[in-house]
Order: C-alpha cells, then sequence, then structure tokens
C-alpha cells in the first residue's frame, strides 16, 4: 500500500497482470502460481465489498483513479489487466 | 436555538420549518401519559398486545401526511435534510416504534433506490403515491441468505415484454397491503456483483393467480408491524419495472442504504429517551432506605450514564445525517459506524435500566409497561436493515486506507490534513441538498472526523491553561488522539486475511475502537460548535462526561463519573423530566400536560 506510484508507460500488461496476481495472493495468503487469472474474483473469495479493496490498492500502485466497481465490472485477473493496460496505454 | 416552548434569546440562523412541523407532530401525538389520549402510551400498548399497528395512530398520521417526508422536496414532498427528518422520527419512536417502522422507516427504504436511480416518471408516481399516503415496500430479504444479499435469489427472468418474477421474499413490512414494492431480485445467474436489479413493481397490477403475500411472521419486538412475505410463480412483470440498470441493484443498496443507515440510529434513539424517561419515573417515585430511589448513588450513576450515552448517539447520529448532505463521500464508513454504535449503546442501557426497574421491567401491565415494550422492540429494530456484524465489516477492509490517507496526515498536523468544518457540528446550520450521486461505496480513505481529534486536542491544550473548566476534556482530547495513532499503527499491519471477508475478531476490535473515537469525535466537534444561545451544549460538563463514557468502552479507564458531575447530570436531566423535555441534544418540548408521580396504567 505504501509502495511507490510505478510511472504508468512502465505498466506493460505482463507487469499489471503480475502484480494483480501478486495483490490478490497477498489478500487470500496463497502463492502467486495458486491465483487462476481467469477465475471469478468472487469464487476465489474477494467479494462485493471486499473487491472494492483492490480498487483501492490499483490507484494507489498506479496512481491513477478508477471506479470502485472496477472488479465487479471485470471480475477477473484477465478482465481487471486488460481494462488497466488499455487505461495506462500511452 | 433549541427552545421550542419557552422561546430562543436570540433569531436563530435558521428557524427551518421542520423544527416548528416536529412540534406540531409531537402535538399532534397528544400526551402520552393520558389514559383517553387514542395515541397514547395506554393505546399503543393495547394495539402491541393485539398484535396490530395502532389503528388511530395509522389515521393520524395518515392526516399528517407521514409520507409527504420521504420524498424529497424537489418531487413535491417534504423531505429536505436527513438531520431533521431523523428528529421528526424520534417523536414516533418515542411513542410507538411499530408505528416508527411499520408505517414509516419501510416506505422511506423503499424511495431512495427510486430517487437514485429510477426515470422521471418512476420517480414521480413514487412520489405521488407516497405523498397521498399510499405505500412502496422494500422488498430485500430472504431469510435463507439473511444480510447476503450478493445471494439473494429471487429470481427476475427475462421474457417477452418484461420478466418473469419466481421465488420469494420474507421479513417484509406491509408487502400484504402495500400498492407498490421495490425488488431486489436475481437478473444474472453468474457470480458476483451485478448479478440483481431492482424492480419498481405495481404490486395490485400482478396476477392474482402467480403471487401469493398473505404470510405474517410473528415477532418478540414490534409485534404490531405487519412482517409478511411474498411468493412470486413465474409471475410477468412488464420491461418497464425496471429500476436503474440492469446489473446496478447492489452498487445502488451499498450507496442508498448508507442514507438510511444515518438517519434511522438518530429516531432509535427515541426509544431509549421512552425508556429513560419510565425508569426515571420509577425511581422517583419508589423509596428505599427512606428516600427515593434515585437518590441512591448506584441508581443515580444507571440513569446518569443512560442519559450521557443517549448525548453520545445523539452527537453520533446528528454529525452522521448532516455529513451525508456536507460530505457525502465519506457516508459509507459514517453510516456503518452510527448503525454499529447507537443500537449497542441503546441496548447496553436497556438492560442496566431494565436491572434498575426490577420486575416493572418485564411485567405488561401496570406503570411503566411501557418500558418491557421498548425492550423488546428495541433488539427488532437494532438488527432491521443492518446488524453490529454487518456495520463493522463494511469498515473493516477500509481500516488500512483510512489510516494512511487520513489518520496519519491529521496525527502529523500535516497542513492539508482533512478536519470536518464546523458547520458540521452546527445543529441548526441549514444543509444543502442531499445529492445521491456523490454518494460512494468507499471513502477513498477519506475521513475528516477523526480528523478534529488532533485538531481539537492542540487547540484544547492552548485554552486550558487559562480555561481549568475545560483541563479534564483537553487531557480526554488528548488521549483519545492517542488511540487514533494507535489505531492507525494496528490498520497498517493488519495481515492480509484480516482485510478480506474472513477477518478475524482482531480487525473488527480494531473498527469497533475506531467507532467509539468517531463518537468521541461527534462529542467534541458538537460542544464546540454550540453557542452561547444553549449554555448546557456549550458546557464542557456533558462533553467531558461523555468522553468518560467512551473511555470506559474502550477500556482505557474503570473509574465511574465522579460524583459532583453526577449531581450536575442529573440535576440536569430530572428537570428536563419534570419539565416534560427531551434527554437528547435538543432538549424540545414534549406533549406531556402533567408528568405523573407514577407511571401510566396500563
Amino acid at each position: 500500500m505504501t509502495e511507490a506510484t510505478v510511472p504508468s508507460a512502465a505498466a506493460s500488461p505482463e507487469a499489471i497482470r503480475g502484480w494483480l496476481i501478486d495483490r490478490v495472493a497477498y489478500y487470500l495468503e496463497c502463492a502467486p502460481a495458486d491465483v487462476d487469472e481467469g477465475a471469478q474474483l468472487t469464487e476465489l473469495g474477494l467479494d462485493s465489498v471486499y473487491a472494492l479493496n483492490l480498487c483501492g490498492d490499483v490507484e494507489d500502485h498506479f496512481g491513477l483513479v478508477v471506479e470502485p466497481t472496477m472488479a465487479w465490472d471485470h471480475p477477473t485477473v484477465e478482465a481487471i489487466t486488460a481494462y488497466l493496460a488499455a487505461e495506462l496505454a500511452p | 436555538m433549541t427552545d421550542l416552548l419557552t422561546g430562543a434569546t436570540r433569531v436563530p440562523v435558521d428557524r427551518d420549518a421542520t423544527l416548528e412541523r416536529i412540534h406540531r407532530f409531537e402535538a399532534l401525538l397528544g400526551d402520552p401519559d393520558d389514559p383517553d389520549n387514542p395515541l397514547g402510551l395506554r393505546a399503543v400498548l393495547d394495539a402491541d398486545e393485539r398484535g396490530e399497528l395502532l389503528p388511530e395512530g395509522e389515521r393520524a398520521l395518515a392526516r399528517f401526511g407521514l409520507g409527504a417526508e420521504f420524498v424529497p422536496a424537489a418531487l413535491g414532498g417534504r423531505f429536505e435534510r436527513a438531520d431533521r427528518f431523523s428528529l421528526l422520527m424520534r417523536s414516533l419512536f418515542r411513542r410507538d416504534c411499530s408505528l416508527g417502522i411499520g408505517h414509516g422507516v419501510t416506505s422511506f427504504i423503499a424511495g431512495l433506490p427510486v430517487w437514485a436511480d429510477g426515470s422521471p416518471e418512476q420517480r414521480r408516481r413514487a412520489a405521488e403515491l407516497l405523498c397521498r399516503g399510499g405505500r412502496i415496500v422494500a422488498a430485500y430479504t430472504e431469510l435463507d441468505h439473511g444480510s447476503d444479499f450478493a445471494r439473494v435469489s429471487l429470481a427476475a427472468r427475462p421474457a417477452p415484454g418484461g420478466y418473469l418474477l419466481d421465488g420469494g421474499k420474507q421479513l417484509v413490512n406491509n408487502i400484504g397491503r402495500a400498492e407498490a414494492a421495490v425488488l431486489f431480485a436475481r437478473t444474472d445467474d453468474r457470480p458476483g456483483s451485478r448479478g440483481h436489479s431492482h424492480l419498481l413493481v405495481d404490486l395490485d397490477g400482478l396476477p392474482a393467480d402467480r403471487t401469493e403475500r398473505s404470510a405474517r411472521y410473528a415477532t418478540s419486538g414490534v409485534r404490531g408491524c405487519l412482517l409478511g412475505g411474498v411468493d412470486f410463480d413465474n409471475c410477468p412483470v412488464p420491461a418497464d419495472a425496471l429500476l436503474g440498470l440492469e446489473g446496478g441493484a447492489m452498487e445502488t443498496v451499498l450507496k442508498v442504504f448508507q442514507v438510511t443507515r444515518c438517519v434511522l440510529p438518530g429516531m432509535v434513539v427515541g426509544i431509549g429517551d421512552a425508556q429513560l424517561r419510565a425508569v426515571l419515573a420509577f425511581a422517583g417515585e419508589r423509596r428505599l432506605y427512606g428516600k427515593p430511589v434515585s437518590a441512591l448513588p448506584l441508581p443515580r450513576s444507571v440513569l446518569t450514564d443512560a442519559f450521557v450515552d443517549l448525548l453520545i448517539c445523539d452527537a453520533l447520529s446528528m454529525v452522521a445525517a448532516r455529513s451525508l448532505h456536507l460530505l457525502p463521500e465519506e457516508a459509507s464508513v459514517r453510516a456503518a459506524a452510527v448503525k454499529y454504535l447507537v443500537p449497542k449503546l441503546l441496548q447496553d442501557n436497556s438492560y442496566r435500566l431494565g436491572v434498575l426497574l426490577g420486575a416493572r421491567g418485564y411485567v405488561r401491565e401496570g406503570p411503566y409497561a411501557g418500558f418491557q415494550k421498548a425492550a423488546r422492540d428495541l433488539p427488532v429494530v437494532a438488527l432491521a436493515h443492518a446488524s453490529g456484524a454487518v456495520c463493522l465489516s463494511n469498515i473493516v477492509p477500509q481500516l488500512p486506507r483510512l489510516a494512511d490517507r487520513a489518520w496519519r496526515p491529521a496525527l502529523d498536523r500535516a497542513p492539508d490534513a482533512p478536519v470536518a468544518p464546523e458547520t458540521v457540528f452546527r445543529l441548526h446550520d441549514s444543509l444543502p441538498a442531499l445529492d445521491f450521486a456523490r454518494l460512494a461505496l468507499t471513502t477513498r480513505g477519506a475521513d475528516s472526523l477523526a480528523g478534529v481529534l488532533p485538531a481539537l486536542a492542540d487547540e484544547l491544550a492552548r485554552e486550558a491553561t487559562d480555561r481549568p473548566e475545560v483541563a479534564e476534556l483537553a487531557v480526554l482530547a488528548d488521549v483519545f488522539t492517542g488511540e487514533l495513532a494507535d489505531l492507525a499503527r494496528r490498520a497498517g499491519s493488519l495481515p492480509p486475511r484480516d482485510r478480506t471477508p474472513v477477518a478475524g475478531r482482531r480487525a473488527f476490535l480494531l473498527a469497533e475502537r475506531y467507532v467509539l473515537l468517531l463518537a468521541a469525535a461527534a462529542c467534541l466537534g458538537v460542544w464546540r460548535a454550540a453557542g452561547t444561545d444553549d449554555p448546557f451544549l456549550a458546557d464542557p460538563l456533558w462533553a467531558t462526561a461523555a468522553l468518560r463514557r467512551l473511555a470506559e468502552q474502550l477500556g482505557l479507564s474503570r473509574d465511574p463519573l465522579p460524583e459532583p458531575v453526577v449531581e450536575a447530570l442529573f440535576e440536569e436531566l430530572a428537570g428536563r423530566h419534570r419539565s416534560a423535555r427531551t434527554f437528547d441534544l435538543f432538549r424540545t418540548g414534549l406533549a406531556t400536560q402533567a408528568v405523573p408521580a407514577k407511571g401510566v396504567d396500563r
């Protein structure tokens, strides 16, 4: 949460995906390798209000303002990656 | 200016029409202790015994046009300010919370998603219905899913021309007799938070052979409320019943319920007022060891503690309600805090006051029978709409960011640290219209109320050298600021799991401590902003006692209020009781004609 905001140019889809997987693994206290990128966050255990946390992390990390409902409308790691990659594209 | 009956010492800044209306409303309810008053306590208790909503009460509320109070002024109603609405309904809750819930709150709740999301036509229809005394019910609850809205299963499946409803709702007030309902229904079977939609349905227009709404649930409290249920069997509803966007209901609920969670607790303060009044009468009349019970030290401290707790509840309620207008972006946490703390404090006091009242605390007849009804009503009302656990679980995931973005800057006295403006605490200042579009799912770490603690601690420390009467308050403000620092440290180091749905006790304890700090900030703010025209509110006496009570709740102090403080507070309390004035921050006159030596006989 206190990590420095990354410059948006450095936010390649691979970097976004990697960071998201780390973040989800952090909340679920599991290994990043165990996070299924295609699985619904709800199914993984991050539902409704808790998915909102991820939006706060995204804002802090990427220096970007996103709708709190981002993870509702893009409910998998894959979907959020695609969304953020488009948002952060130079 | 808080005094309606004796007149003001100066012309208030904003002598709003609602205050006048609240006074008329109280007069309409009439003297609670008059056995011949059809809306008096005896009639209320008899209706409760019969398990029905007091019919004369419903008629009187209809004549008053209570429904218009739920409708925003912009749509032709009388709802302008959340704090004043809460205060108006408090009069009703003091008298009978079955009527408060059953004839009031339920339609208010149902209106909110319509005002927030409805088409102009839907808003117009809903406003018109409520203003002419009709009912809209808020149909959310399913017994199998409790507060877990994400798993609500009543289905609205796409069909030619609209939807087919299949499934049921339970514990829905007035569903058997309302004209319209706002239904929270599943429109998408996939998991996630976009699977539910709101439907505004004309109940009388549905095919009778596809709906069943005669169920009635018997309850331990608010026994008069018509808590019913509905079952739909592939019941068609038109496409234009959809309220807002398909899949948008969860988002809307999490926003508009912030409004209800901010105004309900302020209403429920009326129940605590009524209970304290009954026990105060008993303790004045019953004699023990040659004195009234109220002269004995222990009962006296139970009574004054209850008084101070009511003031705490009111301060947090009013600040939360005013924040809806002034700081809507922060409301998600504030709403959860007030909805958690107020019912809990009232419940604790209900228990202690009941012990004082002894057998009269549970006997359903004779003088003081009003107490047991309130004691039964309170737990039901407390659970209604969001339990304490649900409220805290809304706060838990926000704690780390609040610590980062709001509390640490405030504690570091950063120049840009957010501190709530004084108007949040000025109970009679006018408010801008409530803007539903500015309510947000999270605070994004914004919290200007907690920032009041370090800011006022600094100010009071400077003043205390010249004003000995604020010395103790200065010390307490400093202690609470220290608690905020501790909370910030602990919230920042919460393990990841404690930021998710499976958070443990540690996270919930932090959320609870945080709520107590917000209550302290609200009391300090209200005291600080009080004008000299209200000497009691401007006196550090109550604010100091309030912070001491909250310090006790935090486990920081084991000492009771000192005897001179108890005496001064009891004198105020007894004076209000004798002159039939409320025990809240407003000290308004009640419709009581003559305070009886004994409670009213049922």
